[in-house]
């Protein structure tokens, strides 16, 4: 992670996951995930037109992040010094069951498990503290990005004083959340 | 875009023409529809199948014993209007070759008229002008209808079905047949021998590049019985790889005995060609 992540003027925060199969030239006839894709929607048009800026998981968090904003009517990034929004993008362990495409680790089911508590919750502590090696080992593209924001919540000293987790599911073997925080 | 009729499709829609005999000797199927409510139960199931469209026939190609006009009309007539009242939406294809019969057809409701004797009558166009109903243009090479080929030769036998069916389709369209309403039929087995079938096959993109939408009937036919060595009722996996091949050519309407697989092989093509996407598509993006 390079630069700052949060910025003072940042009041609203969304986490979405990175699945490239939310891109539309990786459609199929049928959605795989009209919930999950509904819950994005709703959760992102709450947020302020041109004035949001990702924080990407670094594979498929760009990509992913910058049509889904796209989607929701919100523009393009902009950058994390002019923001009023933060999307961050990734999501957790690929490795929940034995026909997930990491086959099962008995290890993400509690890994995931910490990060959407601390979702939920509002815990930027909880977050900060993510083990971003196991992450790996789990296949949990998020690790990285989320522990990020919870570091950069808890150094800039701000209280999240709304937290929501809207969606959690794992159709296919790995975990995505949508959740929104509200920073005082 | 094809307008079939009172439906429309647009230019890269595949379709499915499912044969339904109205006859006591048919070579597939050997009477099992001759009766009308087995027909219009094989109906039925074709439609829940998918089938855009049915092929409805009175007589069988092959030779044998002469069916007058009043016996064909006997056939098929009532059975279109029933079948159009029934179900709306199908695409009626009426398997003839006589103008009355045509005639008598469109005003019970068909939407196509699937001239499979080559234009062996030429009034059957202007009857499907009259009615604004589709036509398909076959090429037979001049063999009279019903009877079976006997050492049939073509210098090129792709050259000469694109010369007839497309000088058939152009004169469909100089006597009133809309022009999106005209399809061509290169007619596996029909004035053939099975080494042409197989060519016509090999080769059907060169119909395909006529521009016209080109109509396939593989179906369960003596070139597949021929190629494998194998009777009617084993012919079914021949027919799925030339339907294959067809389609990849580009191939857009199917006339076939068996709806559920000969749909499976197509979208399948379609999807291999880039046509189509997958229903699904999950894997490796989750």
């Amino acid at each position: 992670m390079t630069g700052p992540v949060l910025a003072p003027s940042v009041t609203g925060v969304v986490v979405v996951p990175s699945a490239p199969l939310l891109l539309p030239e990786h459609a199929g006839q049928v959605d795989a995930v009209p919930e999950l894709r509904a819950a994005i929607r709703e959760t992102l048009s709450g947020l302020p037109v041109g004035e949001v800026a990702l924080l990407p998981e670094p594979r498929w968090g760009e990509r992913v992040g910058r049509f889904l904003l796209a989607d929701a009517g919100l523009g393009d990034r902009v950058a994390v010094s002019a923001a009023r929004a933060l999307v961050v993008v990734g999501d957790g362990s690929a490795r929940r069951t034995e026909k997930a495409p990491g086959y099962l680790d008995e290890r993400a089911a509690g890994f995931d498990a910490a990060i959407e508590d601390a979702l939920r919750s509002g815990d930027a502590g909880a977050l900060a503290a993510v083990d971003v090696e196991l992450g790996q080992e789990l296949l949990a593209a998020g690790a990285g990005v989320l522990r990020a924001l919870g570091a950069a919540v808890v150094e800039s000293g701000r209280a999240v004083i709304a937290a929501d987790l809207v969606h959690a599911a794992d159709p296919f073997g790995v975990r995505y959340w949508v959740a929104r925080w509200q920073l005082g | 875009m094809l307008k079939l009729g009172r439906r429309t499709f647009a230019d890269d829609a595949t379709l499915m023409m499912a044969i339904v005999n109205r006859t006591p000797d048919s070579f597939y199927d050997q009477g099992a529809t001759w009766a009308e409510e087995k027909a219009f139960e094989r109906v039925a199931e074709v439609v829940e199948q998918g089938a855009e469209i049915v092929d409805i026939g009175g007589i069988k190609a092959a030779p044998g014993a002469e069916i007058g006009v009043e016996e064909e009309k006997e056939r098929v007539v009532a059975f279109v209007a029933r079948v159009r009242a029934a179900f709306p939406d199908v695409v009626i294809s009426v398997d003839t070759w006589r103008a009355e019969v045509g005639r008598a057809v469109c005003e019970a409701g068909a939407d196509l008229l699937n001239d499979a004797w080559g234009g062996n009558d030429p009034q059957l166009a202007t009857v499907a002008a009259e009615f604004d109903a589709a036509l398909v243009c076959t090429h037979v090479g001049g063999a009279r209808p019903r009877t079976r080929p006997h050492r049939v030769a073509y210098d090129d036998v792709v050259a000469a079905a694109i010369e007839h069916t497309v000088g058939e389709a152009e004169r469909a369209v100089g006597v009133g047949v809309a022009r999106e309403s005209v399809l061509i039929d290169p007619a596996h087995d029909f004035g053939k021998t099975t080494r042409h079938s197989l060519e016509v096959t090999r080769r059907l993109d060169e119909m395909v590049a006529t521009g016209w939408p080109v109509l396939v009937s593989l179906s369960n036919k003596d070139f597949v019985g021929e190629t494998l060595d194998l009777p009617v009722g084993e012919r079914l996996t021949g027919t799925l790889a030339a339907t294959a091949i067809a389609a990849w050519h580009g191939a857009r309407v199917f006339r076939v005995h068996q709806v559920v697989e000969t749909r499976q092989v197509v979208d399948m093509v379609a999807s291999i060609a880039g046509t189509r996407p997958p229903v699904r598509s999950v894997r490796g993006l989750a």
